[in-house]
């Protein structure tokens, strides 16, 4: 049985392999902000409500202030910083910033992984499952008809 | 604190105890190791050990909300009570072993008071604010249990196989005591392994808020029908899940001031889920 206190981890994180050595108690969400520079990711509520932490670990949508960084050992992920090529957002993108989904961009990473994750599982999806998909993302702008508008548009 | 990663079930459970706390998915456990409500020198993994999956009328403990909430094999009451619990994000972690033994959100225990339930003498909630508290079982302790699923597992008569024993869910629970101020059973180190669920002919959960989605449960109600009859259960509404016979037992029902509207949102909810299974 291994004991460790700290250790040094493996992930992947948008096609690239990292190891780091992370204290037990480390949260996923610090791992990707502050030891790899990953700052798309936000920091919302740190409570498992808001969302804006989302980002997909193994093909599964995850809060990573809900997530420690050891549990995601060997795991694949990705951040809203591996949607979009060199030039070319994705088509979910564009149509957030066609249909105006974003007003003060908080909670835009984490609505964008959330759409993806749904679009990934279900490209055509009714409007109760797209409104089901963002249930765990809250926007205090509380813009979620854009939102809604553009992760629709981007399914058609 | 380090984390195990035992290879067995047997070395998971002989690593729990003496500042060693399991660790499945997380969602329960991360926040309180946060905000020091658990504290930990040791973090037992469980997610390769536990089992995982539907076989059967078998669940397995590691199995998650989210693999739950759209199999087409389990009860109706559980797949609608995995899929109101939480949000999408968090069912896709949370286990269903870990959600059995999830903690209240009564926010004088998760602030730390010193109540009851925390060893104290007294249940801040009786006197203070307690909108979102017991309707029973609240003398000493006015929490209310937050799992959905656990009452439709109640509701559904399921048995619970852990690492020592086979045991009925209504076993699992128990009211806090001078004595002894857990909630469940569980001894230390025992571990939740499998749940037997058995098929009933028809099943509902419903389930009252106080927004429409990702939120804990005011009022939940299962009602479970079998060839002997309807076995009915209910989330929210007592520090653990609770069984009724019938309707009227919430006549039965001891309120707070705060909480008395419990009553007559429950009164409702049971009549339509019995409605809906007979």
């Amino acid at each position: 049985m291994d004991v460790v206190t700290s250790q040094t981890i493996g992930v992947e994180v948008n096609g690239t392999t990292y190891e780091r050595e992370v204290e037990a108690r480390r949260l996923l969400i610090h791992l990707l902000r502050d030891d790899l520079d990953l700052t798309g990711s936000h920091i919302g509520c740190d409570t498992g409500n808001c969302g804006a932490c989302s980002v997909i670990l193994d093909r599964t949508l995850v809060k990573s202030c809900m997530v420690l960084a050891i549990q995601a050992d060997g795991a694949s992920i990705e951040t809203v910083e591996g949607l979009a090529g060199e030039e070319q957002l994705t088509p979910l993108q564009q149509a957030f910033s066609d249909h105006h989904a974003l007003q003060c961009g908080y909670c835009t990473p984490g609505m964008l992984m959330s759409a993806t994750a749904l679009l990934r599982e279900n490209p055509k999806p009714s409007d109760e499952e797209i409104a089901k998909a963002i249930q765990g993302n809250i926007c205090r702008c509380t813009g979620y008809w854009n939102i809604f508008e553009a992760i629709k548009a981007a399914s058609e | 604190m380090q984390l195990l990663r035992p290879e067995s079930v047997e070395a998971a459970a002989a690593a729990l105890g003496n500042g060693s706390v399991a660790l499945a998915g997380g969602t329960d456990l991360v926040p309180m190791l946060r905000d020091r409500l658990v504290s930990a020198e040791t973090l037992v993994e469980l997610k390769e050990v536990v089992p995982r999956g539907v076989e059967g009328t078998r669940i397995g403990a590691g199995t998650t909300l989210a693999e739950l909430e759209v199999d087409p094999e389990i009860p109706a009451a559980l797949r609608e009570a995995c899929a109101l619990a939480a949000s999408p994000q968090l069912r896709s972690m949370g286990t269903i072993g870990g959600n059995l033994l999830q903690a209240t959100r009564c926010w004088y225990w998760r602030l730390d008071f010193p109540c009851f339930l925390h060893g104290g003498s007294r249940c801040h909630a009786r006197e203070g604010a307690h909108r979102e508290h017991a309707i029973f079982g609240n003398e000493r302790c006015a929490s209310a249990h937050p799992s959905d699923p656990a009452a439709a597992l109640l509701a559904l008569g399921a048995r619970v196989r852990t690492s020592r024993r086979e045991l009925g869910l209504e076993e699992l629970y128990r009211l806090p005591t001078e004595d002894d101020r857990n909630v469940t059973a569980l001894e230390p180190g025992e571990l939740i392994l499998e749940l037997d669920v058995p098929r009933p002919e028809a099943s509902v959960y419903l389930k009252a808020m106080d927004r429409a989605r990702w939120a804990f449960p005011l009022v939940g109600v299962a009602a479970a029908r079998f060839a002997d009859g309807v076995r009915l259960a209910l989330a929210g509404v007592a520090p653990i899940p609770w069984r009724l016979d019938s309707e009227t037992d919430l006549d039965r029902a001891t309120p707070l001031p705060g909480t008395a509207y419990k009553v007559e949102l429950a009164r409702p909810l049971i009549r339509r889920a019995l409605h809906s299974v007979t």
